[in-house]
């Protein structure tokens, strides 16, 4: 019983930083139609805004520094990814593929640039020293640090939500991922919910690059991209467009993840893709996606 | 009359030259260093071109065609290696069993249109890289790569003096998929696939089934590219991950959009391009001359993806065809101003 939670509650862990990805790039494909391959870019910006936070600025390392860290990196990816949109993605209005090829090439532009001026090596952010502790829960010793990812995520998503519910701008960009033309049609200016879902989104990367750092004991360019994938994976199963579709899928996929790493070591990655076949296969527009779109 | 629309004398030219360089003791094509970057090169263009009936032709954008180069690959090492059939049969058993992988997971990906699509064969490109670079049943030896037993194949292909007969054999590649991609998109197949990329209700509606011939497009792209594979085991001595990953998806897109989707010798021109490109800009920032640039430039200069990716991204906004493109607006601009 204890290994049954210990497995469950670390994939809800993991599944939590997979929404953190998923997150966005959801939103940003429901509302533009932007497959976006810089994704996994603003992560690692966000991750070397937080690193420089945490070593640069500040030099002490306690839970205020770290939640600093976590600010700093979200604000990071979230300006970044508006730069991103504003440079790049609004020039290519409409032209969709266009939009997804140019954001494989920011990502390896950017993704070079990184790495060039802060090598390809992992880098350690320095986390709080409670990190390595661990709680029971029911007998099942858990690294308290996976608690803290899912918080993290629980937040950011009440926060999108109650932004899409109660807000003006979340009221365009959920008219928007239903009808876009229409929307403009009726005279509302579209192109600004383009950019809060580009910052949004960013903003969630950039938190999830923090806490990825920190979960795989550090930061380097070349990570972002296996991340990202989980990410597209994560879209596809939830459905495009839908931020409740793809907490769902984040956690199934983190979940079923350790559940078949631990039978069988290295098998985790080969049923997710079972798991984005089968859905495919039997419900093509995701969990929670609507038909249409 | 029609026969001229086909005739490419300057392209026959291009080829004879190529294919006579190493003959000769004078000359650029002599070395071997030359001819086995030019063999990788022939290969990447070949592969490049296999792509492009994928995204060029047909519209499909998939970020899984590495998986069938790698799967071509990986089974003619392992078939070599481990069992006593010869390097010419092993192919074939590669390049058969890559096929019906193509049907499988192209019958489950073309479910799915468009961006879908692109993300679901991303999912099941990634899914063979992870296979491969775990190792799993102890066939593919994980991130070390498998390399092939050159006692069993033929000596013509061992050493550094044969590297002669390895950049023939990339550039006969190179000819073979070439017409075989030709042969493909100029039959009436072919006009059915450009049909689905440009408007797919159209042809569902002269009652032709979408999904069944863009499988057809996708599985035979996928076995081009896993014959291109088993000379590539030849040409780089073996079968290493970083052939699956989805890097190598990705820079097989920036090929085909550099040299110009559609028109054939525009993916062969940008496999080329880019293959050189990519080892070149390597030794360029190995190299002292970069030595008083400020590390701020130089540390993403000495990357050959960032220069790679400019260049990509300058195509996308502002050049749209990429170099085949611009040639065709050039001659295009050219004969209307001599028609008048």
């Amino acid at each position: 019983m204890d290994t049954f939670i210990l497995i469950s509650i670390t994939g809800i862990g993991l599944g939590a930083l997979y929404f953190l990805v998923a997150s966005g790039l959801s939103l940003i494909y429901g509302l533009m139609g932007v497959l976006n391959f810089a994704h996994g870019t603003f992560m690692s910006v966000g991750a070397y805004m937080g690193l420089w936070f945490s070593t640069q600025v500040v030099h002490t390392t306690n839970t205020w520094t770290f939640i600093g860290a976590l600010i700093v990196g979200g604000l990071g990816g979230g300006l970044f990814a508006l730069i991103v949109e504003q440079l790049v993605i609004t020039r290519l209005y409409e032209r969709h593929i266009d939009q997804a090829l140019v954001t494989v090439g920011v990502a390896l532009v950017v993704g070079a640039m990184l790495g060039g001026w802060f090598t390809n090596d992992l880098r350690l952010l320095p986390t709080p020293t409670w990190f390595i502790n661990i709680v029971k829960v029911r007998g099942a010793i858990i690294p308290v640090d996976r608690f803290l990812y899912i918080g993290v995520a629980a937040l950011l998503l009440v926060v999108m939500l109650a932004i899409l519910k109660f807000t003006r701008i979340g009221l365009i960009i959920r008219a928007g991922v239903e009808n876009r033309h229409m929307v403009t049609a009726l005279g509302i200016n579209v192109r600004l919910a383009f950019s809060a879902v580009f910052f949004l989104g960013g903003f969630a990367a950039g938190v999830g690059g923090v806490l990825t750092a920190a979960y795989q004991n550090g930061v380097s360019p070349l990570t972002a991209g296996t991340w990202l994938i989980y990410g597209f994976i994560v879209v596809v199963v939830g459905g495009m467009g839908s931020i409740g579709g793809s907490a769902l899928a984040a956690m199934l996929i983190g979940i079923t993840k350790q559940f078949a790493n631990y039978y069988i070591p290295g098998l985790g990655d080969f049923v997710i893709v079972f798991l984005l076949a089968a859905v495919l296969l039997t419900k093509p527009q995701g969990l929670l996606g609507k038909v249409s779109a | 009359m029609l026969r001229w629309k086909y005739s490419r004398p300057l392209l026959g030219i291009i080829v004879a030259l190529l294919a006579v360089g190493p003959l000769f003791t004078f000359g650029p094509l002599h070395g071997p260093g030359l001819q086995q970057t030019l063999a990788v090169a022939f290969l990447y263009g070949a592969l490049a071109l296999t792509y492009d009936l994928l995204f060029g032709f047909t519209g499909l954008l998939s970020f899984g065609h590495a998986l069938f180069f790698a799967s071509g690959m990986y089974l003619t090492t392992i078939f070599v290696n481990t069992s006593h059939i010869n390097l010419f049969l092993s192919s074939f058993l590669a390049i058969g069993i890559t096929g019906v992988l193509a049907v499988l997971i192209g019958s489950a990906s073309l479910r799915t249109k468009g961006i879908t699509f692109a993300m679901v064969t991303l999912a099941f490109g990634e899914a063979g890289h992870v296979i491969i670079s775990r190792n799993f049943g102890n066939l593919t030896n994980g991130e070390n790569g498998l390399p092939i037993n050159a006692d069993r194949i033929p000596q013509i292909f061992i050493g550094v003096v044969n590297t002669k007969y390895l950049y023939w054999l990339a550039l006969v590649t190179l000819i073979f998929v070439y017409a075989a991609i030709w042969w493909v998109t100029e039959s009436s197949a072919g006009r059915v696939f450009s049909a689905l990329r440009d408007n797919e209700t159209r042809v569902a509606v002269l009652g032709l089934n979408p999904t069944r011939f863009k499988l057809v497009a996708f599985v035979i792209s996928a076995v081009l590219a896993s014959g291109v594979g088993v000379s590539m085991v030849l040409v780089s001595g073996g079968s290493a991950p970083r052939f699956a990953d989805a890097g190598t998806t990705i820079a097989l897109l920036l090929m085909v959009i550099l040299g110009g989707a559609v028109t054939r010798w525009g993916a062969v021109l940008g496999g080329i391009f880019y293959s050189i490109a990519s080892t070149r800009l390597q030794d360029l920032s190995q190299s002292t001359a970069l030595d008083s640039i400020p590390k701020i430039i130089k540390g993403p200069l000495s990357e050959p993806a960032f220069t790679l990716g400019l260049i990509f991204i300058f195509i996308v906004m502002f050049a749209p065809g990429g170099l085949s493109g611009a040639y065709y607006r050039v001659r295009f601009r050219y004969l209307n101003r001599s028609s008048k």
